[in-house]
């Protein structure tokens, strides 16, 4: 059976910085495959490489058996979108009509009936009903996160993408998010799949298929999260101890419990002198002597 | 049919609707603007009989009817349409809302030509009457074609494009203040007056050929209305992802907007307000769904252009005053007022 998505020696460099290095992983519909690792470690970049909006120096990426590079901006958008971390508005619309330019890679002027009921019927699976006609830049984070979650399915692509969504949310929010991307990819809402960046690693345990943890652009391993998260993993790319156990609400699931105490360089304040400026007597135009 | 998209259908309908009477309104305008001048004999009635074929005016009224009157009404329009559209395409392509169709360095490059040809005598033609306005287009071009080069080598970013124009406006400013050091009184008495902005120096047949060259360059506008809307809510990387590619849409929008531009202010000199304001009122209106955003910018910028003329023509008659200034003197605070009262409300 073809994979789905096959990514295989991708490599990208910021100059001389190597951020990605022979990355290489594959993904099967209806799965959702989250990406684990710490700051800086190649997660979003991996996400920029795939949807064209940073150009790897090498590799390969296949959608369905279909070389990425043979795909157009327009059909690449009609295969995967993409839900960025934050959203900058230089000019704002209401929430209808910013949903509504996930339709712009399907239509090519006119809106159809179908495409305003898409939207309406994504507005109201999100619960942004009452926020419609409101303008977006007038949304608090978490509102202004669904409602480009909203523009992302009514782009209908195969592939969701999703860069930290998160990361501006609150508790409730964050579980909320997760368990809409997890009822994406079921099988009752056709044959999709998401791949997201996170942080936070027990959102990542608890609903996706599969973990990716990278570590400095390389994939350090691939697989099932209770595979993939073990202490010594989670020591080794993030550099803290853990206590890993079964979930109590679901014991096919793991929970892990990160211990405070962590091993950091010690840092040290160097003393500085602080001169009272009555102390400093300037004379402006004095020279000195 | 669902309630959203119910209220989504009412919503746009209203805004077509205000689009339209807004430009029904200032085609009426139009037609009674050429019945507005300082010889008292034409007024609205006898204008309008004399072009309608009811009464045979002299061959005076005729020449004041169809050779000053009607060139200049429709200049005002086709003037007016092109800055605004030059302008909510700018200001969407570069994300900016400051931005005008000038900004970039069209004015520059402008005043550049026009102060080699008055002062200097240098001209890319031979006919002293076409000498103004040819190096006026030509030098607007060029500089807008130097700032899409230089832009490309500092990367392809709106931010990028802004840089180099405000560098080069800063050359082509300096080049200019040298000429004008060395510029005789007459000299600078007829770069002063090229400057200001004016709708009088268009005959019939070039306002005719101007408009037909806009109205071919229009509706390329409107091609890239969607691409602007997902430009402008999310930005280069949430455009690309939508199927849009900013960095050959943003290039593209610059030359059509250089053209559109150079071609009207090579005639009629500096008139740059028009294209900042007219398309924030539009966003007043309609938003800033670049769908309605363009063409209801278009009608505002017509309609704002043909007031600020007939009132320039009108007001201290027969002295003119020239639709650059008074577009500063009307709109400006009318602009100010429209904002501050959307910010209270």
């Amino acid at each position: 059976m073809t994979d789905f998505l096959s990514v295989s020696g991708l490599n990208f460099s910021w100059g001389e910085n190597h951020v990605l290095k022979d990355v290489e992983f594959t993904m099967q519909r209806n799965e959702v495959v989250a990406i684990l690792g710490i700051n800086g470690a190649g997660k979003s970049t991996l996400i920029k490489c795939l949807n064209k909006i940073l150009t790897p120096k090498s590799g390969k990426i296949l959608i369905e058996g279909n070389d990425l590079s043979s795909h157009d901006l327009v059909s690449l958008a009609k295969v995967m979108s993409y839900v960025p971390q934050t959203v900058r508005s230089s000019f704002s619309m209401n929430v209808f009509d910013v949903a509504l330019i996930g339709r712009r890679p399907h239509i090519r002027w006119r809106i159809s009936q179908r495409d305003r009921d898409f939207v309406s019927q994504t507005l109201r699976y999100l619960g942004l009903e009452d926020f419609a006609f409101r303008r977006f830049n007038q949304l608090s984070g978490g509102e202004r996160q669904r409602v480009i979650i909203a523009k992302a399915i009514v782009q209908n692509p195969d592939l969701y993408l999703f860069d930290e969504p998160t990361s501006d949310l609150d508790l409730k929010n964050q579980v909320s998010i997760m368990k809409r991307i997890r009822h994406l990819v079921s099988p009752e809402m056709g044959d999709k799949s998401a791949l997201i960046a996170i942080h936070d690693i027990n959102l990542a345990a608890r609903f996706a298929d599969k973990i990716i943890l990278f570590d400095d652009g390389k994939v350090k391993s691939y697989g099932k999260p209770e595979d993939v998260l073990t202490e010594q993993s989670i020591s080794d790319v993030f550099g803290v101890s853990s206590m890993i156990m079964p979930r109590e609400d679901d014991s096919s699931k793991i929970h892990i419990i990160i211990n405070n105490e962590i091993e950091e360089r010690e840092y040290v304040m160097p003393k500085i002198d602080i001169i009272k400026s009555a102390e400093l007597n300037i004379n402006i135009g004095d020279k000195e002597e | 049919m669902d309630s959203l998209s119910q209220k989504h259908i009412e919503s746009s309908s209203l805004q077509i609707t205000i689009i339209l009477m807004a430009a029904l309104a200032t085609t009426v305008f139009g037609f009674l603007a050429i019945g507005i001048g300082s010889s008292e004999k034409l007024g609205f009635l006898n204008t309008a009989k004399i072009i309608l074929g009811y009464c045979g005016g002299t061959p005076t009224d005729f020449d004041i009817i169809w050779r000053l009157r009607f060139p200049r009404i429709l200049m005002g329009v086709v003037a007016g349409v092109s800055l605004a559209v030059a302008g909510a395409l700018m200001q969407g392509c570069l994300g900016n809302p400051l931005v005008s169709p000038l900004t970039l360095g069209v004015a520059s490059g402008a005043s550049l030509g026009a102060s080699l040809a008055i002062i200097a005598g240098v001209s890319i033609v031979a006919v002293p009457e076409l000498a103004i306005v040819a190096n006026s287009f030509l030098f607007s071009l060029i500089v807008v074609a130097i700032i899409i080069q230089l832009g490309k080598y500092r990367s392809v970013s709106a931010e990028s494009y802004i840089l180099v124009g405000i560098a080069i406006t800063f050359i082509c400013g300096a080049i200019v203040s040298t000429l004008t050091y060395f510029a005789s009184d007459a000299e600078l008495s007829q770069l002063t007056h090229w400057s200001f902005g004016s709708l009088s120096r268009t005959n019939l047949v070039t306002t005719v050929l101007i408009t037909v060259a806009i109205v071919i360059l229009l509706p390329t506008a409107m091609v890239w209305a969607w691409d602007l809307n997902a430009l402008s809510v999310g930005g280069d990387e949430f455009a690309i992802t939508t199927g849009v590619n900013p960095a050959t849409m943003r290039r593209n929008i610059l030359i059509l907007t250089a053209f559109m531009t150079s071609l009207i202010i090579a005639f009629t000199g500096m008139i740059g307000f028009v294209g900042l304001a007219a398309p924030h009122m539009a966003r007043i209106v309609v938003g800033n769904d670049f769908r309605k955003l363009i063409p209801c910018s278009g009608v505002f910028g017509a309609f704002l252009m043909l007031f600020a003329d007939t009132v320039g023509r009108t007001l201290f008659a027969p002295i003119v005053i020239p639709v650059g200034v008074m577009l500063s003197v009307i709109g400006g605070p009318f602009f100010m007022y429209l904002l501050l009262a959307r910010r209270g409300r």
